[in-house]
Formats: structure tokens, C-alpha cells, sequence
């Protein structure tokens, strides 16, 4: 992913939550600062469009419940 | 932006800010120790300690990633790029951090093969992108960052790519804490959890604090409204009386954590017998290795690495820093010998490290204090 002054490349400790635009077997489209970018899904194999997602070193990690 | 800005509210920071006042008994000190450099960063940056009642002192501990590599590590990686036919693919904070043998970003400028990715699985397609080449992933990172290195080893071993491997040098968030709450003199009173390291193991995993040491935990997010009222249900638990693990970041975590992202570390890495810490020595039990089934992944057993131990700069106090016995700017070096341009220590060199945080946001709101060098 690409890092930006929001968030550290090394962990991505900084709130990065990514909302999803398409899904391709176990990659997901994801949306960031007006950028798509992939990620892997591989450990939240049921992520839809439109889901947030935490995403992390090229991974989603959890998915972001709908309302904060 | 959402999931942001509702979280940067100055109506809901101040409302917080003046429920924590309300909460503290005037004179009783608290010490808050945020365990995760991420927080420390938000603090910084977001200069909450100027919102807080002097009795609040934040205490910044161990967890940025970066920041605990001890320098052996860094001169095995340096061995591993200079390696013929080697590509070192590791993250951009890792190229500066200083080994025994200068840095990788050094070690590239003498010609060694050193790339930045963003995922191992960049280093991944890599590998499958330049054949001819080893591409070794230097991995590092707690919880948070060791399911991307699970999930590349088993698409690595799923693909059958013979030229690439791992360097393992994963940690985890358990033992450090242990170390720090059984260090003699030390006062930490309560924790602020660390927020993407739960989302993968979860809130359960902290129930050794309040019940073995008596210091309630409240798992948190990175945003100033976060930090705040994590701050604050700390101070509410103190005020009635409980002692428990809290979640204040349940938008993301979850008692239970990832249990696919947990299942994934298990079948890819198994526990060290002992890892070399910055600040804290070695600790048992506390870092993860490559599993025997993924040994062709492995390159600590592909390759031949020097494995020396080396000592941090005298100069240098990353290890107080690390474990809360000082701050970024009462080492002797801060600001002068070590900056982010030119990092003595670990935590200069991360912008999760509590220095590089202070240098960068802090400093100009705060007149630096003397203090003894070396001690």
C-alpha cells in the first residue's frame, strides 16, 4: 500500500480503514485517499463491496463494523 | 473522511478532556503507560498531553516494531543482501534502522540488492517476477504484521516458489509487557492496549494484567477522541473500583480476535526458544520462527548468518526509553547526535518511535530537560 504522511509503512498503526469496490476470489479493489489499491482477503475470505475494511501490509486484517 | 474525522471532533475531545480532569484526584499521580508506538504517535501529533491534568503522566512503552529490533538482527540482514544472487526485500523504516555494520540503506549504496515493498507479498510476486533471483523477505512486526507474512508463506509453499524465503524476526506482545510490569521500580498503573494487535489476537489476551498484576487495560484506537476516552475509562475504572480488560476500540476489535489470522501464524510460525530485545534482553518465549513445514521458506536455514549480538551505542538510551524509565528528550543525545536524519537509536528512526514522534511534534511545546547521559 502506499504510505502517505497518515500512516507508517512499518505497521500502519494509523486509523486505515478502506472501503471495498469489487472482490476477485481472494483480492479485494479497495478504495484510500482516491486511490485503488489490493489487498488480500485471505483472512476475511467474506468481504463484499461496499464492506470496511483494516487493511495492513497488503492484507485486511478484520472487517469495520457498519456504524462508528 | 469516515472513521476519521468523527474521531477528530474538538467538541468530543474537549467533553472527554474535562470528563478525565473530572476523574482525577488532585495531587494522586497516574501513570498511563500506551503500549503501542502508534499511540505515542497520536499523542505527539495530536499534542493531547497539553488536554490532560498534570497528574496524568504518559509513559511510552515497547511496542513499535521497529524500535525493538535488536542491532544483531540488522547486520544478519545486511549479511543476507550482501549475499550473491540475494534480493532483501524489507519495509522503508527498516532500510534506516543501524546495525553493528551500518544500515540497509548503506549496505544498498555499496551495492547490495535492497528493495522497500509495503506487504510481503509484494516480495512475493517478486520472486516471481525475477526468477534468477533469491528474494528473501526481512520480516518483522508483532501481531499485527505476522498474518501478512502467514498468509505469504502459505501462497508461497501453495504456488511452490522455490527462490523465495522469509527472515523471521516477528514478535510478540506478551512477554515485553510481562517484562515491564516485573521490572523492579517500575510504576505503571494502568495500560492503554495496543488497538491492531488485538484485532488479531484480541481482548482476552490482556486478562493477565489486571488478574496476575493488578493494572486494568483498555484496548484502544489511534484517533485523538479515541485515546482520550480510552484515558478516560481507564480513570472510571480506577474510580470504581474495577480492574479489568476494556475495549474502547469495538468498531475493529473483538474479544476473540481474528481467529483466521491467529489459525494462519500457528500453521506458518511457532514460538523462539528466546529473542534479543532492544531495552529489554532476551526474553523466552517472546518471538516467533518459521515452522519445520515451511522450512524451504526459512532463510535462517537456507543461509549461513552471522548471529552475533551487538551492543546498542553507549550514548544511546532507546532501552530506557522503550521500557518508560525516561523520555525522548531527557537522553543525551536527543535532538543533537540522533535525529531523524541521522538516528543513533531505533526510536529515532520510526515515525511510530517515541523520539522521532517527540522530535517531530512535541519538542517545540516542551523545554528540554538535563539529564545524566549513559545512566
Amino acid at each position: 500500500m502506499t504510505p502517505s504522511p497518515e500512516r507508517c509503512p512499518t505497521c500502519a498503526d494509523e486509523a486505515v480503514a478502506a472501503c471495498v469496490r469489487s472482490v476477485e476470489g481472494l483480492e479485494a479493489v479497495i478504495v484510500v485517499d482516491q486511490d485503488t489499491e489490493r489487498v488480500a482477503i485471505d483472512l476475511v475470505p467474506d468481504a463484499r463491496p461496499g464492506d470496511v475494511l483494516l487493511c495492513h501490509a497488503g492484507i485486511a486484517l478484520e472487517r469495520l463494523e457498519s456504524t462508528p | 473522511m469516515k472513521y476519521v474525522d468523527e474521531y477528530r471532533d474538538p467538541a468530543l475531545a474537549r467533553g472527554l478532556a474535562a470528563e478525565i480532569h473530572s476523574l482525577v484526584r488532585p495531587g494522586e499521580p497516574v501513570r498511563v503507560m500506551e503500549v503501542c508506538g502508534g499511540h505515542t504517535h497520536a499523542i505527539y501529533r495530536h499534542g493531547l498531553e497539553e488536554l490532560l491534568p498534570p497528574e496524568i503522566e504518559l509513559v511510552h512503552g515497547p511496542g513499535c516494531p521497529v524500535c525493538v529490533i535488536p542491532m544483531g538482527r540488522v547486520d544478519d540482514a545486511i549479511a543476507l543482501a550482501e549475499t550473491d544472487g540475494v534480493t532483501l526485500a524489507t519495509f522503508g523504516d527498516m532500510l534506516r534502522v543501524p546495525g553493528g555494520r551500518g544500515s540497509l540503506l548503506e549496505a544498498k549504496a555499496r551495492g547490495a540488492d535492497v528493495r522497500m515493498v509495503y506487504s510481503p507479498l509484494d516480495a512475493l510476486a517478486l520472486a516471481a517476477q525475477e526468477p534468477e533471483r533469491h528474494v528473501c523477505f526481512f520480516a518483522i512486526g508483532f501481531e499485527t504484521t505476522a498474518p501478512a507474512t502467514a498468509v505469504t508463506l502459505l501462497r508461497a509453499r501453495a504456488a511452490e516458489t522455490p527462490n523465495f524465503s522469509v527472515f523471521c524476526n516477528h514478535v510478540l506482545i506478551e512477554p515485553p509487557l510481562r517484562a515491564i510490569l516485573e521490572t523492579p521500580g517500575l510504576r505503571v498503573d494502568a495500560f492503554v492496549g495496543p488497538g491492531h494487535v488485538s484485532s488479531v489476537i484480541g481482548t482476552d489476551a490482556y486478562r493477565f494484567i489486571p488478574e496476575e498484576y493488578g493494572r486494568p487495560v483498555v484496548v484502544s484506537a489511534f484517533e485523538p477522541v479515541d485515546l482520550l476516552q480510552s484515558i478516560a475509562m481507564l480513570l472510571r475504572q480506577r474510580a470504581e473500583g474495577r480492574c479489568e480488560v476494556e475495549n474502547q476500540y469495538t468498531r475493529v476489535v473483538r474479544r476473540e480476535g481474528n481467529r483466521r489470522a491467529v489459525a494462519a501464524i500457528a500453521e506458518t510460525m511457532e514460538p523462539r526458544e528466546d529473542f534479543e530485545w532492544r531495552g529489554l534482553g532476551v526474553l523466552p518465549l517472546s518471538a516467533l520462527r518459521v515452522r519445520n513445514a515451511f522450512a524451504a521458506f526459512d532463510a535462517e536455514r537456507l543461509f549461513t548468518l552471522p548471529g552475533a549480538r551487538v551492543e546498542d551505542p553507549k550514548a544511546c538510551r532507546c532501552g530506557d526509553v522503550l521500557t518508560g524509565q525516561i523520555k525522548p528528550w531527557e537522553c543525551g543525545v536527543f535532538g543533537t547526535a540522533c535525529t531523524p536524519e541521522r538516528p543513533l537509536g531505533t526510536c529515532m528512526v520510526s515515525s511510530e518511535g517515541a523520539c522521532a514522534a517527540f522530535f517531530s511534534y512535541g519538542r517545540l511545546r516542551r523545554p528540554r530537560e538535563e539529564a545524566p547521559v549513559g545512566g
